[in-house]
């Protein structure tokens, strides 16, 4: 069961940094907590804040390292709920809210199911004035509707690099046009969706100059056309992060595409594996914490989102759950060591949601045609 | 006309001894019948002969040639299964041909012999009917023809009648009998029915407990069976308790009685004597004699054709079967001579 | 001469009719039209779909990628259920004939193997299968081979764990008509001078035909629906029109496309099943 729940996390924003470890621990966790829950609910306070992130690991670290000290400082309790990844969750919210209910007050939203809320006016608008650490964010993490008022504030956000077996490939590979390389056949681990392993954003980036020549269909054509000559390459299209993981650990499959985090985190226990930020850049995703409209706890999901904002508990993050800052650098009391463990200063490739929101069943179709082909 | 031998055959099944020791000889183009009680072995020997099982010890020679290690493909030996195991996914003339194709018998040939085959059991213009369409008899007849198709050195048939009512199961025994006459052919015929036996064989076989209790012409068993269980099994008969009496003599209490029926063995101790139903002579009131006691009439069945008598009398209680003619009149209760004549008397030792 | 107790016996039979007519309606009919329903609804981005009438899915499932897929899902699923039978009938034919002890023992343990759920048999294939873990290593060992390699992902693989998948049902669906098989029947075919081969080729597999065609027909319909394995052990062209659904489904939320590509494969399964047993029917005839 626990393989078909990591499959479904990388749906859309990612299975963040889920490893097989750590769905264990994350599913004993939410097991403890589900049956806790209602001898935890204090019988003082009134609601708590349902704040919800991914389940598994996600949910584990922030119960462990963030709820806590934040209950400590601002005396709010708060309740954590574990979210589905993708488009389940909005999709819950959204008729949850219709019936004015909201499953979270707080929720960690990314990708496209963030954007597709944004546009259903799903996400309550923010009193920036309530979020003074809203000044050490960077613009880049700061989602507004077009009236200017702001939706989303970043929360974490992590990277998926170019990672490969030390012991196969002793010398680290530069740049994201290695996996085309010849010598490469038969070797490489990619991710399977078009939303989640954005390939098209990396192979625009590696070969036509940049992400513009998505914004046209001829242009996506020509860059999977272009994707599609890696393909006697890859050895493993997977949706299911733990496998890659494990065999990119083993040599099995030496390279790939991976998250950032859990590969240092492998890497510090010891396997022979590296993360490596190509020259074009690694891809940056990112979780935003979004309100619901239907939430009754405004005041305290702000007072949340400001306390996340903060440099100590975005430094917190960084440390204990391996997410890059969504706070500028020189507002962070991170080492060198630290920081590259989790973010790089090479400009990363950002996402082109929009092309997914507006040509999404189209990309997934000439994408399964790509892929499948014989 | 193939001689059958074998020679100490012995089955076993884990613990169950199926076949023990059998040897016996059967003449070329006999009619055999192995006759007993069910699970005397009687099939598992005819499936020894058939190659269907290998014996635990001893061999099957046909005409001299041990068949001992040979696989029943290789026997050509024609065999009529208790189920018949007619093949339903083909016609009838498939099922009659099937040995042929499997002999590669061009196309033409095998149509004519199939037709030939069909005539021979009184099937002619069947072979392209359904096995379904059938009735038992047809069927009987398309396994019969089946067998014989590719000429077997051997007919073996497993109860093949015992799946037809009796009426037409005692007109195929003739038919079967008569095929049999007209083709020469050694046959085997497995049976628990004393009827079916004696109305067909030759030779009988008769089986119990896995061992051959005696081999013979049907009417030599008869008159003559060589134990107990023979003579039980084969025809009516009384069976009488008695002792030795010295040569030529047996006593049942009071009562002598001289014998000179059966083979004599010893001269004393227990023996059981056997005098069949039809032998024992109803005399009237009066008369006393050798081998003559009383019985008193106990019960009477009149069927027509004979009467059968239930006695009780000094030697034990006796059936006696008449012919209406040569019986005086009887009544039950009423007390009439009897004669067990000494030729009609057969001892037996088991 | 009906006995008094008719009326009473008849509207028992009614009742006897209702009751599967109930289940088959609740536990296959409703879903099923729910399905179509959703098959032409209209699909709202992100927001599940609004129950419309639109043939958009259905003509969608015309573009050559989901065309190829399905006539691989077809193939595959044809491929599995003859090596399934390939397998499968002598086995079950040779396990009618064991004591009456050692058949129960053997069905015991195929029953424990099918209780293995898909889950649990693609990763242990997968496993099974790797080079770091797999077989190859005893390969190595014996010395047959100098480094262990990867059997997956490729179709072989696919195709070994969808055979390991079903074959215990094969061998369950063909126990019972095997088992009552005339024994008598093969023996006939001995006695008429055919070798074991034959025997078996030339009458126990033509008598067994139609329990045959049965066991296909169902190892066909269980396999086209296999999603795990194909997506487990198979690289994205040994993909089945299974593990597109899933995707539309679970990753794309696309309730109508997926319902319309689920549509479309039971439909194609029926139609080739009905296919087969009209062809099976015509030759039983001649």
């Amino acid at each position: 069961m626990k393989t078909i729940d990591k499959t479904h996390q990388g749906a859309s924003g990612r299975a963040h940094g889920v490893t097989r470890r750590h769905v264990l621990a994350g599913a004993a966790a939410l097991g403890a907590s589900a049956v806790a829950a209602p001898f935890i609910r204090p019988a003082r306070a009134a609601e708590p804040l349902k704040v919800g992130t991914y389940g598994g690991y996600f949910e584990e670290s922030f119960v462990k390292h963030v709820y806590p000290e934040f209950t400590k400082a601002t005396g709010i309790e708060v309740q954590s709920i574990a979210e589905p990844t993708g488009s389940t969750w909005l999709v819950q919210l959204e008729n949850a809210a219709r019936a004015g209910i909201a499953p979270a007050d707080v929720s960690m939203m990314a990708g496209v199911p963030r954007l597709r809320g944004a546009s259903a006016k799903l996400w309550a608008p923010l009193d920036t004035a309530k979020i003074p650490n809203l000044a050490n964010v960077s613009s880049g993490f700061i989602e507004k509707y077009d009236d200017g008022s702001t939706y989303g504030v970043g929360a974490v956000s992590w990277y998926i690099t170019l990672c490969s077996n030390t012991k196969t490939f002793p010398d680290a590979p530069a740049s994201w046009a290695d996996m085309w390389a010849a010598d490469k056949k038969d070797t490489l681990g990619l991710l399977a969706l078009p939303q989640n392993s954005f390939l098209l954003e990396i192979t625009a980036t590696t070969y036509f100059g940049g992400p513009d020549i998505l914004k046209t269909q001829e242009g996506i054509e020509k860059v999977l056309a272009k994707l599609a000559e890696v393909k006697p390459n890859v050895r493993l299209w997977y949706k299911d992060e733990g496998t890659f993981q494990q065999a990119l650990q083993d040599g099995e499959i030496p390279m790939g595409q991976y998250y950032h985090d859990v590969t240092g985190l492998a890497a510090a226990d010891g396997f022979p594996v590296r993360s490596t930020f190509p020259k074009e850049g690694g891809v940056v995703d990112s979780g935003f914490w979004v309100v619901s409209k239907a939430s009754k706890m405004l005041d305290q999901a702000q007072t949340f989102i400001d306390y996340t904002s903060s440099p100590a508990v975005q430094a917190t993050l960084a440390r204990k759950v391996g997410t890059a800052p969504v706070v500028a650098r020189k507002h962070l009391d991170l080492s060198d060591d630290e920081f590259a463990a989790v973010a790089s200063d090479i400009p990363p490739i950002v996402p082109q949601y929009d092309i997914y929101l507006k040509w999404g069943d189209w990309i997934s179709e000439k994408w399964t045609a790509m892929i499948t082909a014989g | 006309m193939h001689e059958l031998a074998l020679e100490g055959v012995t089955k076993r099944f884990g613990t169950v001894t199926a076949v023990a020791d059998v040897s016996l000889a059967i003449p070329g183009g006999s009619f055999v019948c192995f006759l007993g009680p069910s699970g005397c072995g009687k099939t598992t020997l005819l499936r020894l002969i058939a190659g269907l099982e290998t014996p635990s010890r001893g061999r099957v020679r046909l005409d001299g040639q041990d068949l001992t290690g040979l696989p029943p493909h290789r026997r050509n030996i024609g065999m009529v299964f208790q189920s018949l195991a007619l093949f339903p996914h083909l016609a009838v003339g498939d099922n009659v041909g099937y040995g042929l194709r499997i002999r590669n018998v061009g196309k033409a040939e095998r149509a004519r012999r199939v037709e030939e085959l069909l005539a021979l059991v009184q099937l002619d213009g069947y072979g392209d009917r359904a096995i379904s369409q059938l009735s038992g008899g047809q069927r009987q007849r398309v396994a019969i023809a089946r067998a014989l198709a590719m000429e077997p050195s051997l007919f073996l048939l497993d109860e093949p009648l015992s799946a037809l009512d009796a009426k037409l199961r005692e007109a195929m025994q003739v038919e079967l009998r008569q095929l049999q006459q007209r083709l020469g052919i050694t046959t085997i015929v497995v049976t628990h029915d004393q009827r079916e036996a004696m109305t067909m064989s030759d030779l009988i076989v008769v089986m119990s407990e896995a061992r051959v209790q005696q081999i013979g012409p049907p009417l030599e068993i008869y008159r003559n069976p060589a134990n107990r269980f023979v003579a039980d099994f084969i025809g009516a008969s009384n069976l009488l308790t008695a002792e030795r009496a010295g040569p030529g003599a047996a006593r049942i209490g009071d009562l002598r009685l001289a014998v000179s029926g059966g083979t004599e063995t010893s001269n004393e101790g227990a023996v059981t004597l056997l005098i069949r139903p039809e032998e024992v002579q109803i005399l009237g009131a009066g008369a006393a004699g050798p081998n003559r006691i009383d019985g008193t009439v106990r019960f009477l069945r009149d069927v027509g054709a004979s009467v059968e008598i239930h006695l009780d009398s000094a030697a034990g209680p006796l059936i006696a079967v008449a012919a209406p003619k040569d019986c005086p009149p009887l009544a039950v209760g009423t007390t009439t001579a009897l004669e067990l004549p000494a030729a009609a008397l057969v001892a037996l030792d088991r | 001469m009906r006995p008094a107790g008719d009326t009473a016996g008849t509207r028992a039979g009614h009742l006897a009719g209702i009751y599967p007519a109930l289940m088959i309606g609740i536990f296959f009919l409703i879903p099923f039209a729910l399905m179509l329903a959703v098959s032409v609804a209209h699909r709202v981005p992100d927001g599940f779909y609004e129950f419309a009438f639109e043939a958009d899915n259905y003509r969608r499932i015309f573009e050559p990628v989901y065309l190829r897929t399905t006539l691989f899902s077809v193939g595959i699923a044809a491929l599995v259920a003859a090596i399934c039978i390939a397998i499968g009938f002598p086995f079950t034919y040779h396990l009618t004939r064991l004591p009456r002890r050692a058949q129960v023992l053997w069905l015991i343990f195929i029953l424990a193997v099918l209780s293995l759920s898909e889950v649990l048999i693609a990763f242990c294939w997968q496993v099974l299968l790797s080079r770091t873990a797999g077989i190859g290593n005893v390969a190595v060992w014996l010395g047959l081979v100098e480094r262990a390699s990867s059997f997956y992902p490729s179709f072989g693989a696919v195709v070994l764990a969808l055979v390991y998948l079903v074959l215990p049902y094969s061998v369950l669906v063909l126990y019972p008509p095997l088992s009552r098989l005339e024994p008598e029947i093969p023996e006939a075919a001995r006695m008429l001078g055919a070798s074991p081969l034959r025997t078996f080729f030339g009458t126990v597999v033509p008598v067994m035909r139609p329990a045959i065609t049965a066991a296909a027909i169902m190892i066909f319909v269980f396999t086209i629906g296999a999603y795990l394995i194909p997506q487990v052990l198979g690289k994205p062209e040994h993909w089945t029109l299974s593990v597109l659904i899933t995707d539309q489904a679970v990753f794309n939320a696309n309730m109508p496309f997926a319902a319309a590509l689920a549509s479309f494969l039971m439909a194609i399964t029926v139609v080739l099943v009905m296919a087969v047993l009209w062809l099976e029917r015509r030759q039983e005839a001649a």
